[in-house]
């Protein structure tokens, strides 16, 4: 261990903590905000700390203080309080150990060592994820047998049942996925997508595995407690499901880890599916023998988008009366633009008129590929939430049925499939 | 790795202890979960990773749910369950018939030839060896307990399917 694994090892679980814990309060900002939105109305907007708004993120902020403030109060009902409260702590723990396989980059080069960029440096990836998405279950169940009350413990029932048929649906389509990768290891699986395909398209897991991508994504919604699969919660029937007893910080638990295992998932099915952390048609290798160009074109690119940005923001955040507080934002949000074009664009021209060696070119590679992977996560974040505010719940009965009589058979006729063609092809 | 190996045993006997005693029987399921969950983690420390991860997903991921599952759809009230007048009495005996067994084995294994444990070789417990071991060596019986399973899983189907008309 010198110094450079270390501060490389540190890095990772900051990035992972950034990706999956850092991740909530924007994750849950755009819920509101998308929520608002496709009902037509503008969601939380007015929270602020001296007219710093943020477009509502602050709201989210707010929120978590007040989870942390409020009363943790325990119905007397309640007689197995170990279990009580330990049922947020195994839901949370669970949700954030399987962010750690996913990979942010591609193997960090240094001198002769190489690092894995996730949290974690293994290599047991896909099935670490169905490991601990599988436990988190137990946290709901738990929760809802404790709270001693019929609506909590039929959230759990049905969470359980749910769980139980989906992970079904939900191996069997990773089974197809992994006999076209040929690897369990999520770096080798997004190495693989960073081939073309006919030398023009990005070998990308929903082109070459359509059907398998569409049941993961499904049952990966499933998995995630999220509608329209969240009738453990159902709050028209069941009141709150399994969380109906549970306040403060307990509750704020279930409520993180919510949304670290949706974070989770839309890791993995970025990873499997859409590529990872590579840009279309510029994967590891062809990042880091054009990297000058790819640098001149950060330099040109950022300060367009930030122009547009910029008009945009004084178009839209703007109050009439001049000395008004709501005018401050976007002036100092404009400061802050400025500052960080200038920094990036000093910065790289100061680096290219030096000459980018090659541990330089490896490393700038990590940091654009863990911004492109941060970008397609809250894309797939974004799908979630969309998903989640434009479909209805699920019935129960129904909810069984898509599980077992659709999803089920497709995905083993879609291992059939695969199978036959790579055994006949030879790919 | 000492330390690690005393704690996971020390989970592992204590589940399986407690799964034993326990009154409830959520309490008992969850007590198993901590003994495969422990046991998962004594096969991590062996570097039998594929083991590690099926012992998780199967056991602790679905089997256990399962139980869960009926434990809580039955949802047994406190004083429906049985009363166990003698247990005390029962554990005692229990343990006492146990005793010659676990001096067998102690004796087995101080009998044992010491021997330095290291990997087997390069790539040991991992998948691609495993299923190259699975595939090339023992192909027969695997079918074999494949079409074993299919049988019990075609059988809970016709049990459980409603009868037509």
């Amino acid at each position: 261990m010198n110094s450079i694994s270390i501060s490389i090892v540190i890095i990772n679980i900051i990035l992972a903590l950034l990706f999956s814990l850092g991740a909530a309060p924007i994750l849950v900002w755009i819920e509101r905000r998308v929520a608002g939105f496709i009902q037509d109305r503008m969601g939380p907007n007015r929270c602020h700390i001296k007219g710093i708004r943020l477009g509502g993120l602050i709201q989210s902020f707010a929120d978590m203080l007040k989870l942390v403030f409020k009363e943790d109060f325990e119905a007397s009902g309640i007689k197995e309080s170990f279990f009580f409260s330990l049922a947020p702590v195994i839901v949370f723990c669970s949700a954030f150990l399987t962010f750690m396989v996913m990979p942010f980059a591609d193997n960090l080069k240094i001198g002769a060592q190489v690092f894995y960029m996730q949290g974690l440096p293994i290599d047991l990836g896909v099935l670490w994820f169905l490991a601990f998405a599988g436990l988190s279950v137990y946290g709901i169940m738990l929760g809802g047998w404790a709270s001693n009350n019929k609506y909590s413990l039929l959230g759990s029932i049905r969470a359980g049942a749910q769980v139980i048929s989906y992970e079904a649906a939900m191996g069997l389509s990773l089974v197809s996925v992994l006999i076209t990768y040929g690897s369990i290891h999520l770096v080798d699986i997004v190495n693989f997508q960073g081939k073309l395909l006919f030398g023009f398209i990005p070998a990308w897991g929903i082109i070459i595995q359509p059907l398998a991508a569409i049941i993961f994504i499904v049952t990966a919604f499933a998995e995630a407690n999220r509608t329209p699969f969240d009738i453990a919660e159902g709050e028209s029937e069941l009141v709150g499901g399994f969380h109906t007893e549970y306040s403060a910080m307990r509750f704020g638990l279930f409520f993180v880890g919510e949304y670290v295992a949706m974070s989770a998932s839309s890791a993995l099915i970025v990873t499997l599916f859409f590529g990872g952390y590579h840009l279309p048609w510029l994967n590891t290798q062809v990042l880091q023998n054009h990297i000058t160009w790819v640098l001149a074109f950060i330099m040109i690119a950022l300060p367009t988008v930030s122009f547009f940005f910029s008009k945009w923001m004084f178009n839209n955040n703007r109050w009439l009366e001049e000395g008004n507080i709501r005018n401050r934002e976007s002036k100092l949000l404009f400061k802050v633009i400025i500052g960080i074009n200038l920094l990036v664009i000093l910065g790289l021209g100061f680096w290219l008129s030096l000459g980018v060696e090659e541990i330089g070119a490896n490393i700038a590679t990590a940091v654009i590929q863990v911004s492109t992977f941060a970008i397609k996560l809250l894309l797939m974040n974004f799908v979630f939430v969309w998903v989640r505010w434009t479909l209805p719940r699920f019935r129960y009965d129904q909810l069984q049925d898509l599980g077992w009589k659709i999803l089920m058979p497709l995905a083993i006729a879609n291992i059939v499939l695969t199978a036959t063609i790579v055994v006949v092809f030879g790919v | 790795m000492d330390m690690i190996f005393l704690i996971l045993s020390f989970f592992a006997i204590a589940g399986a202890v407690g799964m034993v005693l326990a009154h409830q029987p959520v309490h008992s399921a969850l007590s198993l979960i901590l003994t495969i969950i422990a046991l998962a983690g004594l096969f991590a420390l062996l570097s039998a990773s594929f083991l590690f991860m099926v012992q998780i997903i199967v056991y602790a991921g679905a089997v256990i749910t399962l139980f869960i599952f009926i434990i809580m759809f039955l949802n047994v009230k406190e004083a429906n369950l049985p009363k166990e007048p003698n247990k005390n009495i029962t554990i005692f005996l229990g343990f006492i018939g146990l005793l010659p067994l676990n001096f067998l084995i102690l004796k087995a294994l101080y009998h044992m030839p010491s021997k330095a444990l290291v990997l087997s070789q390069n790539g040991f417990g991992e998948i691609k060896s495993l299923g190259m071991e699975l595939f090339e060596k023992w192909l027969l019986p695997f079918e074999l307990i494949s079409i074993l399973l299919l049988v019990a899983l075609i059988g809970a189907v016709v049990f459980g399917r409603k009868e037509e008309g």
